[in-house]
């Protein structure tokens, strides 16, 4: 065989790969473009952004767990989240409230001896879970 | 000259003590010039003194509470969910009352009974509590969560609570029932017939500490429909 003849040969393998790579490449890229995207936009996926965010946890920074009293009233002193619904219930007081502001500072009664106190919170997003807490306080009157 | 020089130490003896006894004078005679000025010191320095004990008792002032395992003379022992606690009694300092609802009744030592409830306060030494206070009452739990299971015939409802618990409570006759409004947040009276699955409930029972499969008579139940969490 001729050497012009194996030099043509070469170069025409070389030139008919060279097309077969770019129709293939090019090939994929119209693909892909023409493909429907099945996951919801990125406008929707940012929009709600719950999903990650932290939400701000029940502090109870009044009264102490097992503090003693002698007082009949005391207050609750703490934060929750915005726009929460929270409920103290003892043996002698259901107390419901809205926590229209982060922090919520409220009166509460104390019966005479031992108070068990639960504290909880229900944030306005439903799909966060309450947050709980359980103390227990005593009014000892100063006369005894 | 020795003579002269020993004249000369006399003297100055004499003239040491002299001089040394009237400037020792000087302060009792102000001191009785101004007595007010002293009394009003000591009285502050009796009142700072007494503040600070105040407030160290106050500091070692703790309460503790349980029933009543074992009483015996001047000690008693008390547990309270597995913790066990040491009382010791003062004759002239631990007063004993039973409370009664609102009001309470002073009683002795030796009225104080096995299983009683008993809430102490005083001050801590070496594990164990020397009583200022003794009050009998009743122990109460208070917890919440959601309603799984409604006995229309026996008048109980199950109670999931969010620690996985399940409480099995009796709501009586003498049972108080509210509702929260979700309009208003206010408490309003309700009947058993307005209890339902899923609805959340916060209750108070009393504990006598001999109840069986977590069965309590409830004292007291406040409902959050579950209309609440939907709207």
């Amino acid at each position: 065989m001729k050497k012009e003849t194996i030099i043509a040969i070469f170069l025409g393998l070389l030139f008919g790969g060279i097309v077969a790579v770019f129709i293939s490449l090019k090939s994929k890229d119209i693909e892909l473009s023409t493909n429907k995207v099945i996951a919801p936009s990125k406008e929707k996926i940012l929009s709600p952004n719950l999903t990650g965010t932290e939400i701000q946890t029940l502090e109870l920074s009044e009264p102490a767990d097992n503090a003693i009293f002698e007082k009949d009233i005391i207050r609750f002193k703490g934060t929750a989240v915005e726009d929460s619904l929270i409920i103290i219930q003892s043996p002698i007081k259901d107390l419901v409230v809205k926590n229209t502001q982060g922090k919520f500072d409220l009166e509460f009664p104390l019966a005479l001896g031992e108070n068990s106190i639960k504290i909880v919170v229900y944030p306005k997003e439903k799909q966060f879970r309450p947050q709980e807490k359980f103390i227990k306080v005593y009014y000892i009157d100063s006369e005894l | 000259m020795k003579k002269l020089l020993q004249n000369i130490i006399i003297l100055g003896y004499l003239a040491t003590l002299l001089v040394g006894g009237v400037v020792a004078q000087t302060p009792s005679v102000d001191a009785s010039s101004s007595p007010t000025v002293v009394d009003k010191d000591i009285q502050q320095l009796k009142d700072k003194i007494a503040n600070k004990v105040s407030e160290i008792r106050k500091q070692n002032n703790k309460a503790v509470s349980g029933f009543v395992q074992s009483i015996d003379g001047n000690t008693m022992k008390l547990t309270n969910n597995g913790e066990v606690n040491q009382v010791k009694f003062d004759d002239t300092l631990t007063k004993v009352f039973k409370v009664l609802g609102t009001t309470k009744k002073e009683i002795k030592t030796d009225d104080i009974a096995k299983d009683d409830y008993a809430i102490v306060s005083g001050v801590v030494t070496d594990n164990t509590i020397t009583a200022n206070v003794v009050l009998i009452d009743e122990n109460f739990l208070v917890d919440s969560g959601k309603i799984t299971e409604i006995n229309k015939e026996s008048y109980n409802i199950k109670v999931l609570t969010s620690d996985k618990n399940t409480y099995s409570l009796d709501v009586e006759t003498g049972t108080k029932q509210y509702m929260v409004n979700i309009k208003t947040l206010l408490r309003e009276t309700i009947g058993f017939s307005k209890l339902k699955e899923g609805d959340t409930v916060h209750f108070v029972v009393k504990k006598t500490g001999k109840e069986k499969n977590n069965n309590y008579s409830a004292v007291k139940i406040l409902i959050i429909p579950q209309e609440y969490f939907i709207k």
